[in-house]
């Protein structure tokens, strides 16, 4: 058992290093195009500190920005590409608990291939937005 | 500075001020063993112009940032169990989703006290909180079902420990409380993981606070959509706050071994009783 668990950590932390270092890539790179003006932001930067000290939903309202998915059709802008990185960041650990699920499922540990399942629906409910958008 | 004066600083200085606090706060929070999240909140939402509920997402994704970035060498040391972690991330996860839902329907006048009530009420947790290292626990039914036992090999004391864990209802009910805490004020929590694992279920300390870390990573991952989806997230805030913590988490682990964690202890407490003093006023609209 003890064998098995250190594989499958060893599985979990490879998939973590990856993703994560990469998400780090992701984020730094579309932040120097953003605050470098290389892509044009929806928000204009020099704005910014006119509504930033609003609640958020007064926030969107004042300046349009999109909630919900709609930062998606926004990926020409700068803070929309950095949103996209910041999801990234926000579905390393969906990644990771994918990759573990087949690998649990070969060893026959059924009560932790539930467990993860159980895990991936949730982290992948809150990623839908269909409770909380 | 007031409102206006705020409002005619140059918006870069903003980023630049949150990479610094933010590599501080990353080097501090790994000396002294507390979430980077329990000291952001505070500090920015006090000494910044944001709103905060662009501070609390901000928080959480800080939180996530530093504890992916550290889940692997955790995971390969053995620190961090994922057997442990996964029926206490699952009870955390939804709790977190729950509390980032409340948390963004409430004022920010109730947020803002809560928040510094609760910041004083963790100074002082820590404070007083002491860890325990017996290992002597015998696994209850739940904890025997789940398997939630390992083995840790502690380099600094040469010797392999075996370890169970008990109480595991109560420790799923406190997680389920932590998680949600953390998800209304955009905190990873760390500072309630540890003694939850260590005091309540008998993990080693080494073992709490790896599986510390990785359980932020899955909670918080859960909680962060939410403050996504309703656009609580704002690059400019969130970007240099992840990349300032990364780089600080890291000068912070070099300094771990020749900094006096009592003297770092002691100046996050003072830091939290001041930042949490000054949520509390504003929340209560003193000053």
């Amino acid at each position: 058992m003890v064998l098995n668990d250190r594989a499958l950590r060893d599985l979990y932390a490879d998939w973590l290093d990856v993703a994560t270092k990469a998400g780090f890539v992701i984020s730094l790179v579309a932040f120097l195009l953003y605050v470098g003006r290389v892509l044009p932001p929806y928000v204009a930067l020099d704005e910014l500190p006119r509504y930033w000290n609003l609640p958020v939903d007064q926030f969107i309202r004042a300046t349009g920005a999109p909630s919900g998915w709609a930062w998606l059709g926004e990926l020409r802008y700068g803070d929309g590409l950095n949103l996209l990185a910041i999801a990234f960041l926000g579905l390393v650990t969906p990644l990771c608990y994918a990759r573990l699920v087949p690998a649990l499922v070969a060893e026959r540990d059924w009560l932790q291939v539930l467990l993860a399942v159980a895990q991936l629906a949730v982290l992948l409910g809150a990623a839908s937005g269909l409770v909380a958008g | 500075m007031n409102a206006a004066d705020l409002a005619a600083v140059p918006w870069w200085i903003w980023p630049i001020a949150l990479f610094v606090v933010s590599f501080l706060i990353g080097i501090v929070a790994v000396l002294a063993g507390v979430g980077g999240g329990v000291l952001f909140v505070p500090v920015v939402g006090s000494l910044f112009p944001f709103h905060l509920d662009f501070v609390r997402g901000a928080g959480l994704m800080f939180a996530l940032a530093g504890t992916l970035s550290a889940g692997p060498p955790l995971l390969r040391a053995g620190m961090a169990s994922l057997r442990l972690v996964m029926p206490l991330a699952l009870v955390g996860s939804v709790a977190s989703f729950a509390g980032a839902l409340v948390g963004l329907s409430l004022s920010t006048a109730l947020l803002q006290t809560s928040l510094g009530i609760l910041i004083i009420g963790i100074a002082f947790v820590i404070w007083y909180l002491r860890s325990a290292d017996s290992t002597a626990a015998s696994a209850d039914a739940l904890a025997a079902l789940l398997r939630l036992e390992g083995q840790f090999h502690d380099p600094a004391v040469g010797m392999t420990i075996d370890w169970r864990t008990h109480q595991t209802l109560l420790g799923l009910a406190a997680f389920g409380g932590i998680g949600f805490l953390g998800g209304v004020f955009g905190l990873g929590a760390g500072f309630a993981n540890v003694p939850a694992l260590n005091l309540l279920m008998a993990a080693p300390l080494k073992v709490a606070v790896g599986s510390s870390g990785l359980l932020i990573s899955v909670i918080n991952s859960s909680a962060a959509w939410v403050y996504i989806h309703r656009g609580a997230l704002l690059p400019l805030i969130v970007v240099p706050s992840i990349l300032g913590v990364m780089l600080g988490s890291r000068i912070g682990a070099l300094l771990l071994g020749v900094t006096p964690a009592s003297v770092v202890r002691r100046l996050v407490i003072v830091v939290m009783l001041l930042a949490g003093g000054r949520a509390l006023s504003r929340g209560l609209g003193w000053f």
